[in-house]
């Protein structure tokens, strides 16, 4: 835990933070608007004391109530990796500010969330499908999306009828049923 | 800003290859006789084998223009003919391309003007398989994806899954997880030099990386039961401990290993034609590179010393000494020279792991049924190709909520889009080939 990084990204971002700065193990967290994403990336990427010059990883959540964007980055200034998650972001429309204009290797990652969790990052130039066939109407990777042969969730399936933690897919009458949701944190 | 719904397509790409229409039908004879037993509705996918039998072949079933109206400005871009232009697929069926990997390549004469790759070929959705198998199954899960080097697939989801269980790995595993995984870096950057060649016209070195690669695999399979897709790292620790085999094989392997990979890299380090065909081809500066976000051996050949074993070390590295060779020049021969130097580090490496090999278990106590308590956890680590990372969120129960898989060649390849255009036809194979892309990895 880089309990200077806390600090620094306090002073620098207090405003943009929607939540404390949490730290686990040799990660860093922060939570923040989407709307913000442009500025404190850009914040991150060109502040002397943080260096984030490198985009580990862009990636889409879906928790079941909200959609995410969680950007990891790297920075030659501390010894824990940063986690951004750009957080509330509706699941009927999801929209997030591109981060291509930092960088452009954003632009696929970005095309797989949109192909997986149909998550629209404005000011990507080339927002489609990268991974489905371009007649694929599905986000694949949204909780509602369930597997047909999921035979560990499927009412009759699975080995631990007892240890079951979470409730079988019912999809017949209430299509929510089933959906797994991520736990309030 | 880009549409999600199809703008409508421009006028200037051809008809839509509808295979169905009745003009295209074989012949006016059977035309009628066709049109009663299909509705003339039906449109048939470009994939259908029968689009072979009723209807004359025309040019047209081999361009590339894709069938459906453009989706972005740059794909409308992109699929409109300039002056003296021509569209060339490259792929997905193609010896050079590593895999199914298609490149759709607008050339003007014989220099590529613009590219755009196309990829899901081998789309499988294992992030999605894993957010619905348990903890230990996910293992065998991912382990197709990365098939040159599948055991750094499984590094980094068994390093995360540690971190959201706060499971401490016993050392002797850490030691047998280094050994292991740089004797499989060796194992793909000898066939990366072998391919690399192969693509470029020469056949021999791929037979010479063939007879080192056959020896590291059958010593893994000696230590982990399989040859390819190893199964073999735990979360925890390893599947099983060092056997005399496993040993002896590699003992004898490395008295000559170091030798042997000189002989390999002194047969294209000393070839003209190779060297000629690699140099300032395909060049990366420092900047875009770091723009992409490319990691691994293509991100050092452009300057930049990022390591995720030293620059956010994990397991054992911090112990071990070994340098991160960088290169400037950043173009296929720069990212050729970097895999071989590394060769000779994982040596080192090597070495050190069988001089420092402690004792005790190779697996810490972990129950049956794993659950780990709800978080969030980030594992990278440094694979043959770059940063394999996974994110995982776990919501209480047996299953990893969310399963994000991270993968180096996904970001390298997409370099290729600026580093191809102003280059020849043939300089496709010596830039795609010096990325070392693994489409397992790429497609999911």
């Amino acid at each position: 835990m880089d309990r200077s990084l806390r600090s620094r990204l306090e002073a620098r971002l207090g405003d943009y933070l929607r939540a404390p700065v949490y730290q686990r193990n040799d990660e860093t967290e922060i939570r923040i608007d989407p709307g913000a994403v442009p500025e404190v990336l850009r914040l991150l990427h060109d502040s002397v004391d943080l260096r984030f010059e490198i985009l580990a990883d862009l990636a889409g959540v879906d928790t079941g109530e909200v959609m995410q964007v969680v950007y990891h980055l790297w920075s030659p200034m501390s010894f824990d990796w940063l986690r951004i998650v750009a957080d509330g972001l509706s699941r009927d429309d999801p929209r997030a500010p591109s981060a291509t204009f930092l960088w452009i290797g954003a632009e696929w990652l970005e095309r797989e969330a949109y192909d997986m969790f149909g998550i629209i990052f404005e000011g990507n130039r080339d927002l489609r499908r990268i991974f489905m066939p371009p007649d694929y109407t599905s986000f694949p990777l949204r909780k509602d999306f369930l597997l047909p042969d999921d035979a560990a969730r499927s009412p009759g399936g699975g080995v631990r009828h007892v240890e079951r933690t979470h409730a079988p897919a019912t999809l017949a009458d209430d299509p929510k049923a089933g959906i797994r949701r991520a736990p309030v944190s | 800003m880009p549409a999600p719904q199809h703008p409508p397509r421009p006028q200037t790409a051809r008809p839509a290859a509808s295979a169905a229409s009745p003009a295209s039908a074989a012949s006016p004879a059977s035309k009628g006789a066709r049109r009663t037993r299909r509705p003339a509705e039906r449109q048939p996918s470009l994939d259908d084998p029968r689009i072979m039998l009723d209807r004359q072949i025309s040019s047209d079933l081999y361009e590339p223009i894709p069938p459906y109206p453009t989706r972005t400005e740059r794909e409308a871009e992109f699929y409109t003919l300039g002056d003296g232009e021509m569209f060339l697929n490259v792929g997905p069926h193609h010896p050079a391309t590593h895999g199914v990997l298609r490149l759709v390549l607008k050339l003007s004469g014989e220099q590529i003007v613009d590219v755009d790759p196309v990829l899901g070929y081998l789309h499988r959705g294992v992030e999605k398989i894993c957010e619905n198998s348990d903890y230990y199954h996910v293992i065998d899960q991912v382990d197709p994806l990365e098939y040159l080097s599948s055991l750094f697939q499984e590094w980094p989801a068994v390093l995360s899954f540690e971190k959201l269980m706060d499971v401490e790995v016993p050392r002797r595993a850490e030691y047998i997880r280094v050994l292991s995984g740089e004797l499989l870096r060796i194992s793909s950057h000898i066939l990366y030099m072998g391919f690399l060649a192969l693509d470029l016209g020469g056949l021999t070195p791929i037979l010479y990386g063939f007879i080192e690669r056959d020896e590291i695999v059958e010593m893994l399979a000696a230590l982990t039961g399989a040859r390819m897709l190893f199964n073999y790292f735990r979360i925890g620790g390893v599947n099983g401990d060092l056997n005399h085999e496993f040993m002896s094989r590699l003992g004898d392997w490395m008295s000559r290993a170091g030798r042997q990979t000189e002989a390999n890299a002194g047969l294209l380090n000393e070839n003209e034609i190779f060297v000629r065909r690699m140099r300032g081809v395909g060049t990366l500066d420092r900047a875009t590179a770091l723009s992409y976000g490319v990691t691994g051996g293509n991100l050092r050949a452009s300057g930049v010393p990022f390591d995720v074993r030293r620059a956010h070390p994990y397991s054992i590295y911090p112990e071990l000494e070994f340098n991160i060779p960088t290169r400037d020049e950043g173009d296929s021969l720069a990212r050729y020279l970097i895999r071989v130097d590394e060769i000779r580090e994982s040596l080192k490496i090597i070495d050190q792991c069988l001089h420092n090999m402690p004792d005790g278990p190779v697996m810490a106590k972990l129950p049956r049924l794993l659950r780990p308590r709800p978080g969030r956890a980030w594992g990278a680590v440094e694979g043959p190709r770059g940063m394999l990372g996974v994110y995982a969120i776990s919501d209480g129960s047996d299953q990893p909520f969310r399963f994000r898989i991270h993968d180096p060649s996904f970001v390298n390849l997409e370099t290729v889009t600026t580093l191809l255009p102003g280059h020849l036809l043939a300089d496709t194979m010596a830039v795609v080939a010096s990325l070392d892309p693994v489409m397992g990895g790429i497609d999911k």
